[in-house]
């Protein structure tokens, strides 16, 4: 996935600081970038704002940040890849049509 | 996994309410005990250690069949004293057991006792100041049951606290309710699971309609609840109307479809992390908890 135009952001809602986050995210030898959303469980202001309700909640945006797919709870892999596929194909055909 | 934990959740929410509710009881009449007998027995889990997720998968479905078995017996308790108070709550805890993963038919087993229960519910208690415990938990359902239900004790119930439940309750089902025929369509191997859960003429049906008037309608009860009923503070502190915005802010502005809003913070690293720095990308957002 590295040369393709994808990234996976994380949110973590359990609310600790960014400090925290980061001994949180080496013990679970997470490699990827996620926020800290600080405050009570579930309580902080990103989690109120997205209305979080359970973990995992995924959503998935495209190229132009309009949200493709949201799914409450895990959908499985396959779901999950065949999504990111379509995207991120749609993605890299609108950057080869791009004027230059 | 995740159906595993949520499920699990569901069990401590149901086993923590209902015990609670059992300790505000105090009626020594024999329906009352009667009724406590079955409480005991709807609450006794099996407990010990920690389990693999087949395991856990096992024990949620032993766990809906005997509660589903059990309520039966509620709803013959409810008929064998009709004029005792008691037969409220044996009632509302006959629908208490709400499938909302949804867990597999075969796994799980029918809700037979369900569709009487509502129907005495209706006929004999719409007039109960107790309903409002019984509209929040429904919401998280699919049963056609829940809505008919929740339709009547908004229309019907005279106690402005449980209309404020049956409102946001309805609102939130109806939400729910599209928002699991969204995953069905993605994945239509979920199709036969729910219409086996639930009915195939139903799911049809829901199948059929035009999704932006459906969500129009959710939306419309979201906002009747934050006119109506604002004011009214939930179980968990907050009030009706906040409640209501937030999910009106996610329908109107965290539906597929619609431009992700901007999230600011910072990672792990205490970098400065915004959305929409990866515009060009596709993103996999991910919210998540250790805990």
């Amino acid at each position: 996935m590295k040369d393709k135009p994808f990234a996976l952001v994380g949110v973590n809602i359990a609310g600790h600081d960014a400090k925290d986050l980061k001994e949180v995210v080496e013990r679970e030898k997470l490699t990827w970038r996620s926020l800290a959303d600080a405050g009570a469980l579930g309580q902080g202001a990103i989690a109120t704002r997205w209305n979080l309700t359970s973990t995992p909640t995924l959503y998935v945006i495209d190229h132009r940040g309009v949200i493709r797919h949201k799914w409450l709870g895990a959908p499985g892999e396959k779901v999950i890849d065949a999504a990111l596929d379509k995207l991120i194909e749609e993605a890299e055909r609108s950057g080869k049509d791009a004027p230059k | 996994m995740q159906r595993s934990l949520v499920g699990l959740l569901a069990l401590v929410l149901v086993l923590s309410v209902a015990a609670a509710r059992c300790a505000g009881q105090d009626q020594p009449a024999s329906p009352a005990d009667e009724y406590k007998a079955l409480l005991k027995e709807f609450n006794r889990a099996s407990g010990g250690g920690p389990l693999s997720d087949e395991e856990r998968t096992k024990f949620v479905g032993r766990v809906f069949q005997h509660r589903y078995k059990l309520a039966q017996k509620f709803v013959e308790l409810a008929e064998k004293y009709p004029a005792d108070p008691i037969a409220v709550d044996a009632l509302m805890q006959a629908v208490w057991q709400v499938n909302t993963t949804p867990w597999p038919v075969e796994l799980v087993g029918k809700d037979e006792a369900g569709p009487r229960a509502f129907e005495i519910l209706e006929r004999d208690h719409i007039n109960s100041d107790r309903l409002g415990p019984v509209c929040r938990r429904l919401s998280f359902g699919f049963c056609k049951e829940y809505e008919t239900f929740l339709r009547a004790v908004l229309e019907n119930s005279p106690h402005r606290e449980v209309q404020a439940a049956a409102c946001l309750g309805l609102a939130h089902f109806l939400n729910n309710r599209l928002q699991r025929l969204d995953l069905v369509k993605e994945q239509p191997a979920l199709a036969k699971e729910f219409a086996d859960l639930y009915g195939k003429e139903y799911l049809l049906e829901l199948q059929r309609r035009d999704r932006t008037a459906a969500t129009k309608e959710a939306e419309a009860f979201f906002e009747r609840a934050v006119e109506l009923y604002g004011d009214v503070k939930l179980p968990d502190g907050g009030t009706v109307s906040e409640k209501a915005q937030a999910e009106l802010f996610e329908i109107r502005r965290l539906a597929v479809g619609k431009e992700a809003p901007e999230i600011e913070g910072v990672d792990q690293d205490g970098q400065p992390l915004k959305l929409s720095d990866y515009r060009g990308k596709v993103v996999l957002l991910d919210f998540w908890s250790e805990a």
